[in-house]
């Protein structure tokens, strides 16, 4: 029989029928809504928390060290210490050349003291990036964030500031001394001097958090200035004297550098360069892989949830063919006394499972998109009076659409096998004799 | 005319047809062996419960033979897969029934209509050669019509169209007039007899009444207890 036939009578069966296999059909689309449903939500949980970390800014950055500082540490086997070059200013300036690369700054931290209204308190100072500035942390200061790269402003941690004045918030616009270490150049290649130095700085914000979410380490430091002044001020650090014991001590090599690229989407590209380069590099979409693996997870188990509604569907499929095998025994043996094969028989059931398997996916998507507006909108009245910006986390992209249609024609189908095997084998002699 | 019948159409060669019920087996048809010539109207007469019916499903190709061979237009239904016995069914034999046997929800151009579906004959012009059939049979103005809506004898010329909807050679009828009047149990014969004169169709019916076996058919098959019994052929 030609396909158009086959789709013509399946379709005169199912108005005969209209009322049984319209509520098929309804509760295959109400089990693919549920999947829909599901799988849209974790879709859109997945792209709501990618959003989120990546307006964090945390996935722009790569962070780069040498392996010379790695030596005897087994768990960087894969690559020996003694190859790997120095991560000094020709180093920064190759990866500052990479495409995609929006700034180099190295890593500036030395202990020094703050004098504040005749007040001294040890603590750790640091420098930080103008790209800092996009950062969520940020965003939230108590101020505003340095006026310039080489301004001679500093951000305090609101805590630090507490130690100042027990009103964090009165030390704004106020001058503090920072009393510090500087390296200066020695005779030789393989000495250096060290002076006390002190600078004066205004404060110019509070930070509620550290910047790049603390996660690097602990606790950067208390008091952070820009990089660019950090670095004119040739601060004395920890591994200045790492340097001048190695065998080979030439110039300044640093103990890190943060890179920060333009988009998220160069960083792979970033970390693999600098990695041919023989630096060690380490960025926060590594730790994402798990992620990706924890939704992936989520999604199967989303989708296993939704599928049930659709099983049970599936099950009133047989039940409704099975009723028609019945029902329409004498017509299959009409069917077959005019020469119909088995197989068309058998093909004829299949249409009309498929068709209520395409009218019931296409349905339910429809149902599962209106649930996942529903309750996106009803998010966002939440969030609106919570005084949070409108969220999306409900997304049905257009690949799940085609797959759930597909799926829920396949699942009909396969629910179609046995009453269109049982209608198939039906005795010609028996059916027509049947009233 | 005179050529065709000269060559045979059916012929069954002991062909028995056993059922088994329980422990019992039932010989529905036993070792029954004749042949009908083409373009030849026959008749196949017996009480009830005789192997008529039996019979002519196995000529039909709806059920298999359980010894013998029966061999209609040259195909031998005993070697046929159910594949090859379906398509025998859709171009050799056209069947009609006692109780007709018009799919109910569907109208009689739509019921006539399935058979050439069947047949994979192309769309266009198929609604061209149901009209003709229809209008072949007298009812091209009830085309539309569900079978309920007709009289007995109106369904079971539709009936008849539907049977010749992919010009088969032989026309098996069982008891045809068995649910119909007098009058249009006459008007059916007629037309079966002008199938068989004009069109060259063999015709093969199934009936318990002699009478009407004595005034069309040209060779009579009688059954009993699923044996033929003897065969009758009138004198020109």
């Amino acid at each position: 029989m030609i396909r158009q036939d086959l789709f013509e009578l399946a379709a005169r069966n199912m108005r005969n029928a209209r009322l049984r296999n319209a509520l098929t059909t309804m509760g295959i689309a109400v089990g693919v809504a549920s999947l829909v449903a599901m799988l849209s939500l974790g879709i859109g949980l997945q792209g709501f928390a990618n959003h989120q970390l990546m307006k964090s800014g945390m996935f722009q950055t790569v962070f780069v060290s040498s392996r010379q500082d790695m030596r005897n540490m087994e768990e960087n086997a894969d690559a020996k210490p003694e190859e790997s070059p120095a991560l000094n200013d020709d180093a920064r300036k190759q990866i500052s050349a990479l495409p995609g690369v929006e700034e180099v700054a190295p890593e500036v931290r030395a202990m020094s003291e703050v004098d504040f209204g005749g007040k001294s308190n040890f603590t750790l100072i640091a420098g930080l990036p103008q790209s800092a500035r996009e950062e969520d942390s940020i965003e939230k200061v108590k101020g505003r964030f340095f006026s310039s790269p080489t301004a001679d402003e500093v951000l305090l941690q609101r805590d630090f500031a507490k130690k100042l004045d027990p009103n964090p918030d009165a030390v704004l616009g106020k001058t503090l001394t920072v009393r510090y270490a500087q390296r200066q150049s020695g005779d030789t290649s393989s000495s250096f001097s060290i002076e006390r130095k002190e600078k004066q700085f205004v404060i110019v914000g509070l930070l509620d958090e550290e910047p790049f979410g603390g996660m690097r380490m602990i606790s950067r430091a208390r008091v952070f200035i820009p990089t660019q002044t950090a670095e004119a001020m040739n601060l004395m650090q920890p591994a200045d004297t790492q340097q001048l014991v190695r065998s080979s001590p030439g110039a300044r090599t640093y103990s890190m550098l943060t890179v920060r690229m333009k988009s998220a989407a160069y960083a792979e590209k970033v970390e693999e360069s600098v990695k041919q380069m023989h630096f060690s590099a380490y960025s926060y979409l590594d730790a994402t892989k798990s992620m990706r693996r924890f939704f992936a997870v989520l999604d199967m188990f989303l989708g296993i949830f939704g599928s049930l509604a659709l099983a049970v569907a599936s099950l009133a499929i047989v039940n409704t063919l099975i009723m028609a095998v019945l029902e329409r025994r004498r017509e299959i043996g009409i069917m077959k006394a005019l020469g119909a094969s088995d197989a068309d028989v058998k093909k004829l059931f299949f249409a009309e499972a498929a068709t209520m398997g395409l009218i019931g996916g296409a349905l339910g998507v429809t149902l599962g998109w209106l649930i996942g507006r529903a309750i996106n909108f009803g998010t966002n009245i939440y969030l609106h009076k919570m005084k949070m910006p409108a969220e999306n986390l409900w997304t049905v992209p257009p690949l799940l659409v085609v797959g759930a249609i597909v799926f829920a024609v396949l699942v009909s189908v396969l629910a179609g096998i046995y009453p269109a095997a049982r209608a198939a084998k039906l005795d010609p002699v028996q059916a027509l004799r049947y009233e | 005319m005179s050529e065709q019948t000269g060559a045979v159409a059916i012929e069954a060669r002991a062909a028995s047809r056993f059922y088994t019920m329980g422990e019992a087996t039932v010989r529905a048809v036993e070792d029954v062996s004749f042949h009908i010539n083409r373009g030849e109207f026959a008749a196949l007469l017996g009480p009830s419960g005789s192997g008529k019916s039996t019979l002519l499903n196995l000529l039909a190709g709806l059920d298999r033979l359980t010894a013998g061979s029966i061999v209609v237009a040259g195909r031998d239904l005993s070697t046929m897969d159910s594949e090859a016995l379906a398509r025998y069914r859709r171009l050799t034999v056209g069947m009609i029934f006692q109780s007709f046997n018009l799919v109910p929800t569907m109208t009689l151009a739509d019921n006539i209509e399935l058979p050439l579906r069947f047949a994979e004959t192309a769309r266009a012009g198929r609604r061209d050669r149901v009209m003709e059939l229809l209008t072949n049979v007298g009812l091209s103005h009830r085309a539309g019509h569900k079978p309920t809506e007709l009289s007995g004898g109106e369904q079971q010329r539709a009936a008849i169209a539907r049977a010749l909807a992919n010009n088969p050679s032989v026309l098996l009828a069982d008891e045809p007039t068995g649910n119909l009047d007098s009058r249009n149990g006459q008007e059916v014969m007629t037309l079966l007899r002008d199938l068989n004169q004009k069109m060259g169709v063999t015709v093969l019916m199934v009936t318990h009444d002699p009478s009407l076996a004595e005034r069309y058919a040209r060779k009579s098959l009688h059954m009993a207890d699923g044996r033929l019994v003897s065969t009758v052929e009138a004198a020109q």
